[in-house]
C-alpha cells in the first residue's frame, strides 16, 4: 500500500515540479525532502504515534498542489480587533497586508530567489508530513518580530477550498522572535463547506531569549476536510510560548507538536480543546522536550466525541538529563457522549534526572448525572443541559482565548458545532 | 397545592417510600422530620423527577394535575423547585446565566417573553442583597468554590428569583451559621403567599423558630408516622425520634 502511494508521489512530484516556485523552496530542497520521506515511508495506523489517526484521505489524495485559481473566497471571520490579517486560499497568499511596526513579513511575493528557507524537520523526531509539505510548498509565510519588539497581532487565515482530487494546500509559517520581542499570532484554518480538501501545514515557531509568543490555532475547516499538521518550537532562555488549540472541524484532523525548551527558564503551555461529532476522529500528538534547566510546561486538553467520533490527545513529556529543575503538568479529560465515540488520552512522561516536579492526570467519562439533574431541576431541557455541560467542559481551554473578537467567533462555531446555537447563546 | 397518596418508591431496586401520605394545602409551610436515612431526599427528589427514582404505587397531584406525568423540566417550569440537600458545583456555568436560563424557561412555557437582561440584573441584584450575597458570586461558575453555607444561600436565591409554586427546601438549614440561618430564613419568609406553598426538611427545631410552619411530619421508614403542629417539632427536639421509630415498626 505504502509502496504504491510513494510512486505515486514520487511522480506527482515529477509532474509539477518545474512549476513549484524557487522562491519558497529550492527545486533540489524539494528533492530531498521526498527522498527523506519515500526513506522513512508514510505514517500508517500501526506506528504508536499514528493508531487515532484517520490516514485514509493521505492514500486517496492527489499530493501535488491546488491550481491556483481565482476562486471566491467563501466569507471570512470578521478580523479580530487589533490584528493585521493576511489570508491565504489553497496555500498561496491572497490578501497581503501592511505588516505591523518592527516586524518583517515575506511570503512568495516578496522574497528572493535563493533567499534561506528554512527547515522545519532538522530535529523533530517526528517530520514525515513536515517533508511532505517542503516538497509541495507553493507559498511560505515567514515572520521576523525584531528584537524587543512589543507588535500588534498578525491574523494568518488559511482558506482551503479545492476538492483533494483536486490537489492539496500546503500552508507553511515561520514565526521567529528576537529576543524579548512578543507578538500575538492567531492562526485560522477554515474551507468551503462541503469541500473534500487536504490540507497538510507546516509551522515553526522560533523564539529567542526572553521573548513570548501567544499563539492561537483554529481549525475550522468544512465537515469533509482532512487536515495534518506539523508544528515544530524551539524555545531559548526564559522565553515563553503559550499556544491554544481548538480542534472543530474537518472529517480527520491530526495535528503534531514538537517543542523544545533548550534555554534555561523557557516555559510553554499548550491548551487543546477538540470537538468531535458524526463519523469525525481529531488527533494531537504533543511532544515537550525539556532540555535546558528550570524549564516549565504545561500542556491541558479538553476533548469531547459524540456519536461515532474520536478524539485523542497523545501527550508526551521528555525531560532530559540536563534539565533539573523542571516543572511539567499535564490535565488531560476527556467526554464521552454516546456508546460508539471514543477518547483517546496517553499521558507520557520520560525523566532522566532527579531534581522534577511533574504532575499528571488522565480522566475520560461520561456526562455528569448530578449535574444533569441539576439543570433539568431548574428548567433547562434535557438537550440544552447536556450542551451546556459540554460547553462548561472546554471552558477551561475557550475561556483562555483573550481577544475577545476571536473567543466569541471560536465559541459560536462550537455552538454550531453542537448544533443549538439557539438555546445556549443566552448562556454565553 | 400538593396531595401525595400510598406513595411507593424505590430507588436501585430498594423500596425507600413505602405508602407516603401528605397533603400540603395552598399558602402553606410544612416541615417534614425524621431520622437520617428515613427518606426524606428520596420524597424531594421523588418530587422533582429524578431520574433512578422509580414510583411504583401511589400518586402525587400537584395544583390537581398528575405531578408523576411530567419530566422534570416540566415540574420546574410548572413552578416546581427543589432545593438541594448537596447543591451541585457546575464549573464554567455562569451562576447567573443559569439562573436567565431557568427564567425564560418558565416564562416561555407560560407563553411569556423573555425576561429583560436589565431588569433581570437588577432583580437578581436585590434578591442577593436580600442574602447578604457578595456580587462576585454572579459571575462566578454555579456553586463553584462556594462554601457550603454560600451553595445554601444561592439554592434560596434562585428560589427568590424563580418564585415557585411549590418549594421543597432539602435540609437548606444544614451547614448555616446562626445570621445565615436568619438570612436564609426571612428569604423563605418573604416568599409565603397564599398561592404558594413549601415543604420543608429539617433537623432541627431551630429553623422552625425562624419559620413558623403549619403543620410538622415525621417521616420514619418510608412514611409519615405522625403529624401535628409546630408543637410537634419541639418534642421531637426532647424526646428525639426512639419512641416514635416503636410505632412505626
Ligand atoms: N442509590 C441507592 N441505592 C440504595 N439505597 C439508597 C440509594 N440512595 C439512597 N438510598 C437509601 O435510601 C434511604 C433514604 O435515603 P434519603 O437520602 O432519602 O434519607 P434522608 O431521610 O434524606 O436522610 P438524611 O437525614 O441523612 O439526609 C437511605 O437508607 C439510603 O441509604
Ligand atoms: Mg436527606
Amino acid at each position: 500500500m505504502n509502496g504504491a502511494v510513494l510512486n505515486r508521489l514520487k511522480e506527482e512530484f515529477g509532474a509539477v515540479r518545474a512549476a513549484l516556485p524557487e522562491s519558497v523552496i529550492g527545486s533540489a530542497r524539494r528533492g530531498e525532502a521526498l527522498e527523506a520521506l519515500c526513506a522513512q515511508g508514510l505514517p500508517g495506523t500501526r506506528d504508536e504515534n499514528w493508531r487515532y489517526t484517520d490516514l485514509r484521505r493521505l492514500e486517496q489524495a492527489r499530493f501535488a498542489p491546488a491550481q491556483a485559481q481565482a476562486a471566491v473566497l467563501p466569507p471570512l471571520p470578521t478580523a479580530p480587533e487589533g490584528y493585521v490579517r493576511y489570508v491565504f486560499l489553497d496555500g498561496r497568499l491572497h490578501t497581503d497586508a501592511d505588516a505591523p511596526h518592527g516586524v518583517v513579513v515575506r511570503t512568495a511575493r516578496s522574497q528572493e530567489p535563493g533567499s534561506t528557507p528554512w527547515r522545519l524537520e532538522a530535529r523533530l523526531p517526528e517530520a514525515r508530513l513536515a517533508l511532505l509539505n517542503e516538497t509541495f510548498a507553493t507559498d511560505a509565510v515567514s515572520i521576523d518580530v525584531a528584537p524587543g519588539t512589543q507588535a500588534t497581532g498578525i491574523e494568518l487565515l488559511f482558506v482551503a477550498s479545492a476538492a483533494a482530487t483536486e490537489g492539496a494546500s500546503y500552508p507553511r509559517v515561520r514565526l521567529a522572535l528576537g529576543a524579548g520581542a512578543r507578538v500575538s499570532v492567531i492562526e485560522r484554518h477554515l474551507g468551503r463547506a462541503e469541500a473534500h480538501s487536504l490540507v497538510n501545514s507546516a509551522v515553526h515557531v522560533d523564539l529567542a531569549a526572553a521573548a513570548t509568543l501567544t499563539h492561537y490555532r483554529v481549525q475550522q475547516l468544512g465537515a469533509q476536510a482532512a487536515w495534518f499538521d506539523t508544528l515544530s518550537a524551539e524555545l531559548a532562555a526564559e522565553a515563553r510560548y503559550d499556544l491554544l488549540a481548538v480542534g472543530a472541524g474537518a472529517l480527520s484532523a491530526r495535528s503534531t507538536v514538537h517543542a523544545r525548551l533548550s534555554g534555561r527558564g523557557a516555559a510553554m503551555s499548550l491548551a487543546a480543546a477538540a470537538l468531535a461529532d458524526g463519523q469525525q476522529s481529531l488527533d494531537l500528538y504533543a511532544l515537550s522536550e525539556h532540555i535546558a534547566p528550570h524549564t516549565r510546561t504545561e500542556q491541558t486538553f479538553r476533548g469531547i466525541a459524540s456519536s461515532r467520533a474520536r478524539a485523542a490527545f497523545n501527550g508526551k513529556v521528555i525531560v532530559r538529563e540536563t534539565a533539573r529543575g523542571t516543572d511539567s503538568r499535564q490535565s488531560l479529560r476527556g467526554l464521552l457522549d454516546g456508546t460508539q465515540c471514543e477518547i483517546d488520552l496517553r499521558p507520557q512522561l520520560e525523566i532522566y534526572t532527579d531534581e522534577v516536579r511533574c504532575s499528571h492526570g488522565a480522566t475520560a467519562g461520561k456526562l455528569d448525572e448530578n449535574m444533569l439533574f441539576y439543570l433539568l431541576s431548574r428548567g433547562i431541557a434535557p438537550e440544552a443541559a447536556q450542551h451546556l455541560l459540554k460547553w462548561a467542559f472546554l471552558e477551561d481551554v475557550i475561556a483562555k482565548i483573550a481577544p475577545r473578537d476571536l473567543r466569541r467567533q471560536v465559541e459560536t462555531t462550537l455552538l454550531g458545532q453542537m448544533r443549538d446555537l439557539d438555546t445556549l447563546k443566552e448562556l454565553l | 397545592m400538593l396531595t401525595i397518596k400510598n406513595l411507593h418508591a424505590t430507588v436501585d431496586g430498594q423500596e425507600i417510600l413505602k405508602g407516603l401520605e401528605l397533603e400540603v394545602p395552598e399558602g402553606e409551610v410544612h416541615a417534614i422530620m425524621g431520622p437520617n436515612g428515613s427518606g426524606k431526599s428520596t420524597l424531594a427528589h421523588v418530587l422533582a423527577g429524578r431520574p433512578g427514582y422509580t414510583v411504583t404505587a401511589g400518586s402525587v397531584h400537584f395544583k390537581g394535575r398528575d405531578l408523576l406525568a411530567l419530566s422534570p423540566e416540566e415540574r420546574a417550569r410548572e413552578g416546581v423547585f427543589l432545593g438541594f440537600q448537596y447543591p451541585v458545583e457546575i464549573p464554567g456555568v455562569n451562576n447567573v446565566y443559569l439562573l436567565k436560563a431557568a427564567v425564560n424557561a418558565a416564562r416561555a412555557h407560560r407563553g411569556e417573553p423573555e425576561v429583560d437582561a436589565f431588569e433581570f440584573l437588577t432583580l437578581v441584584r436585590e434578591k442577593m442583597r436580600l442574602m447578604r450575597m457578595d456580587d462576585s458570586m454572579l459571575s462566578r461558575g454555579v456553586n463553584e468554590g462556594f462554601s457550603g453555607g454560600e451553595k445554601k444561600r444561592n439554592e434560596i436565591l434562585q428560589m427568590l428569583v424563580l418564585e415557585p409554586s411549590l418549594a421543597v427546601l432539602d435540609e437548606t438549614d444544614s451547614g448555616l451559621d446562626i445570621d445565615a440561618l436568619k438570612i436564609v430564613a426571612h428569604g423563605v419568609n418573604t416568599l409565603r403567599a397564599p398561592n404558594r406553598s413549601q415543604l420543608l426538611v429539617t433537623h432541627y427545631q431551630r429553623l422552625l423558630e425562624h419559620i413558623v410552619p403549619d403543620a410538622v411530619h415525621v417521616l420514619v421508614k418510608g412514611r409519615i408516622v405522625r403529624s401535628g403542629d409546630r408543637t410537634l417539632a419541639l418534642e421531637l427536639e426532647k424526646r428525639g425520634y426512639d419512641w416514635l421509630i416503636g410505632e412505626a415498626a
